[in-house]
């Protein structure tokens, strides 16, 4: 089911950000991740989709040298799995909760990894800005709530100015406002030079900010390539419902006329089409059934959404 | 590994650890000398076996024996103090934290180390010194007389005394550190380190003989206490030096192949 890699063609940059060969992890017979093999171009924002315990945070977790592959290998940044010392250093990331002192200070507690990654400690006040807390840097990280203690993790991220910027669930304890205001940051983050790869099962977090998908299922690879191959994969439709049921069939025969194939869907009918086609279609569909006395009760066009599209993809897998 | 000592640093120099640290020092000395000097004896006396006798204490190294004597009560503590210090960057995930900042995880955990024995050098050296004040102002009280305490051979006990517990000390914090990377959980790390530096040792030396000659914990205090009549204080200082090596290279075996995930 995973997409062929001669799809990154339309790539902002030729050289991957990120490769695995059949990573694997085991806990004891266990497959948490089970031969991997993915490709992330630089440039790109990268959303890794699956439900809880699919493997994102091990595959995140293995990539970031904290956790070992059982078997297969990886590079990052260029730089081999094996020596994360080597790409640490351009990478940025938060992964599970952010975890940091308590009884420091959110400046203090920057000042803390800044000191350990070599960071320049003098962007501290720049990375808080971005997050969103520069007038709480002074509050004991222990006083934090849990969006701004996600703040103070993607601040941290941020320190380094990394080439490759790994965020697992990003938006985890953020309100609605908080969670837009990520999305808004990753874009800004998507400068076409840094990589982002950040991972949600929240599906439609990640549907308008990813140009590059990468879709697991209990640690195996589903697809991976161009968000829009993925979300091509499930037809747009037009949704036709008359004000009289009585017309369905009327409106049903004019439909086929035209050369299409409705479905019926609880008394309405539903058009495949092409998306760039759907707006004119859905106007000359109106049309002939107000020439042919059929008022409608409901005209709209139904895009696939990423989450329409994994459950497609998780119900193909089983 | 610098930069894991700075960062380590970064968390020491707060003013809240430093007035915390401060306050408990400055206690721990006033308090510990005026109780080794209350109960000290005259030597023979019925309980003058058990820690710094009146004629001992009006010696040149008497000034510094009662830092030695208060320090060696303290064992216990300190062995818990560091399994809890290492444990909790585990059960607090903040050990993910770091090695995503540093992956050299040898050098970070030598850092951290190394960071935390120093901090624990300054406030023995400054404890020394503040029980040293402490007991000369007390000393009148028992009678003790402080004349030598100034002299050439004082300064050298010392110095003498300050290695030792400072060496006491590193043992303590290697094992305990050891502890702490096997278990990873505080409250896990914090029962077997107090039931095993605590009551166990002692009681398996009263079943076993032996035990003095071999327990970490028991050799430690032999050590600090200049040996005992079971073994001696060069031999304590070689086993010791065996086992705080091995604990080390354990403990930076483990941690640098075990999975971080929590």
């Amino acid at each position: 089911m995973a997409a062929a890699y001669g799809d990154c063609m339309n790539t902002k940059q030729t050289t991957p950000a990120l490769v695995t060969h059949d990573l694997t992890k085991r806990y004891g017979g266990r497959a948490a991740v089970d031969n991997l093999s993915v490709e992330v171009p630089a440039g790109v924002v990268a959303g890794f989709i699956g439900p809880n315990g699919a493997g994102k945070t091990t595959t995140m977790a293995m990539l970031l040298g904290l956790v070992r592959p059982t078997a297969g290998s990886a590079t990052v940044l260029g730089s081999s799995l094996d020596d994360p010392g080597a790409y640490l250093g351009r990478v940025g990331a938060l992964i599970e909760t952010p975890a940091f002192w308590p009884g420091l200070t959110g400046t203090e507690n920057l000042r803390v990894v800044a000191t350990l990654s070599g960071h320049d400690t003098r962007r501290i006040p720049e990375v808080l800005d971005v997050v969103g807390l520069a007038g709480r840097g002074g509050d004991r990280f222990g006083a934090y709530s849990l969006g701004m203690k996600q703040r103070l993790g993607i601040a941290a991220a941020l320190l380094g100015d990394p080439e490759l910027l790994v965020l697992d669930e990003p938006t985890n304890g953020l309100d609605p406002v908080g969670i837009n205001e990520i999305r808004q940051f990753i874009l800004e983050l998507a400068d076409g030079e840094r990589t982002v790869l950040v991972s949600s099962h929240i599906l439609s977090e990640l549907e308008h900010v990813s140009d590059w998908l990468i879709v697991i299922n209990d640690g195996s690879l589903l697809y991976q390539g161009p968000a829009d191959g993925f979300l091509g994969r499930v037809p747009t439709t037009i949704a036709l419902a008359p004000e009289h049921p009585g017309d369905l069939d009327r409106l049903s025969a004019l439909i086929r006329a035209d050369g299409h194939d409705p479905r019926r869907d609880n008394g309405a009918l539903t058009v495949p089409v092409d998306e760039d086609d759907a707006k004119a279609l859905a106007a000359a569909l109106n049309k002939a059934a107000v020439a042919h006395g059929i008022v409608l009760a409901e005209l709209h066009t139904r895009r696939p959404s990423l989450e329409s599209q994994y459950l497609a993809a998780i119900g193909g897998e089983r | 590994m610098i930069a894991a000592i700075r960062a380590e640093l970064v968390k020491i120099f707060r003013r809240r650890v430093l007035v915390i640290t401060g306050i408990t020092t400055v206690v721990f000395a006033v308090g510990s000398a005026a109780l080794v000097l209350a109960s000290a004896e005259p030597a023979g006396g019925r309980f003058s076996d058990r820690g710094a006798t009146v004629e001992s204490l009006s010696g040149a190294g008497g000034g510094t024996e009662v830092f030695t004597t208060a320090v060696s009560f303290a064992g216990t503590f300190l062995f818990v103090l560091f399994v809890g210090v290492v444990a909790i960057e585990f059960s607090r995930g903040t050990f993910r934290t770091m090695l995503i900042h540093q992956p050299r995880r040898i050098r970070l955990l030598a850092g951290k180390t190394t960071a935390l024995l120093g901090l624990a050098a300054v406030v023995l050296a400054v404890t020394e010194a503040l029980t040293w004040i402490a007991a000369r102002a007390f000393a009148p009280t028992k009678d003790i007389a402080t004349g030598r305490w100034l002299s050439a051979d004082a300064l050298g006990q010392a110095v003498a005394d300050y290695g030792s517990v400072l060496f006491w000390v590193s043992g303590y914090a290697l094992l305990g550190t050891m502890l702490a990377v096997l278990v990873r959980s505080v409250p896990v790390a914090l029962a077997i380190g107090i039931a095993w530096a605590g009551p166990l040792e002692h009681i398996l030396q009263d079943a076993w003989g032996p035990a003095s000659r071999y327990f970490p914990g028991l050799l430690l205090e032999a050590f600090v206490a200049g040996g005992t009549s079971a073994v001696s204080a060069t031999r304590a200082f070689l086993t010791v030096t065996v086992y705080v090596t091995l604990a080390a290279a354990i403990a930076a075996t483990v941690f640098s192949r075990r999975d971080v995930t929590a």
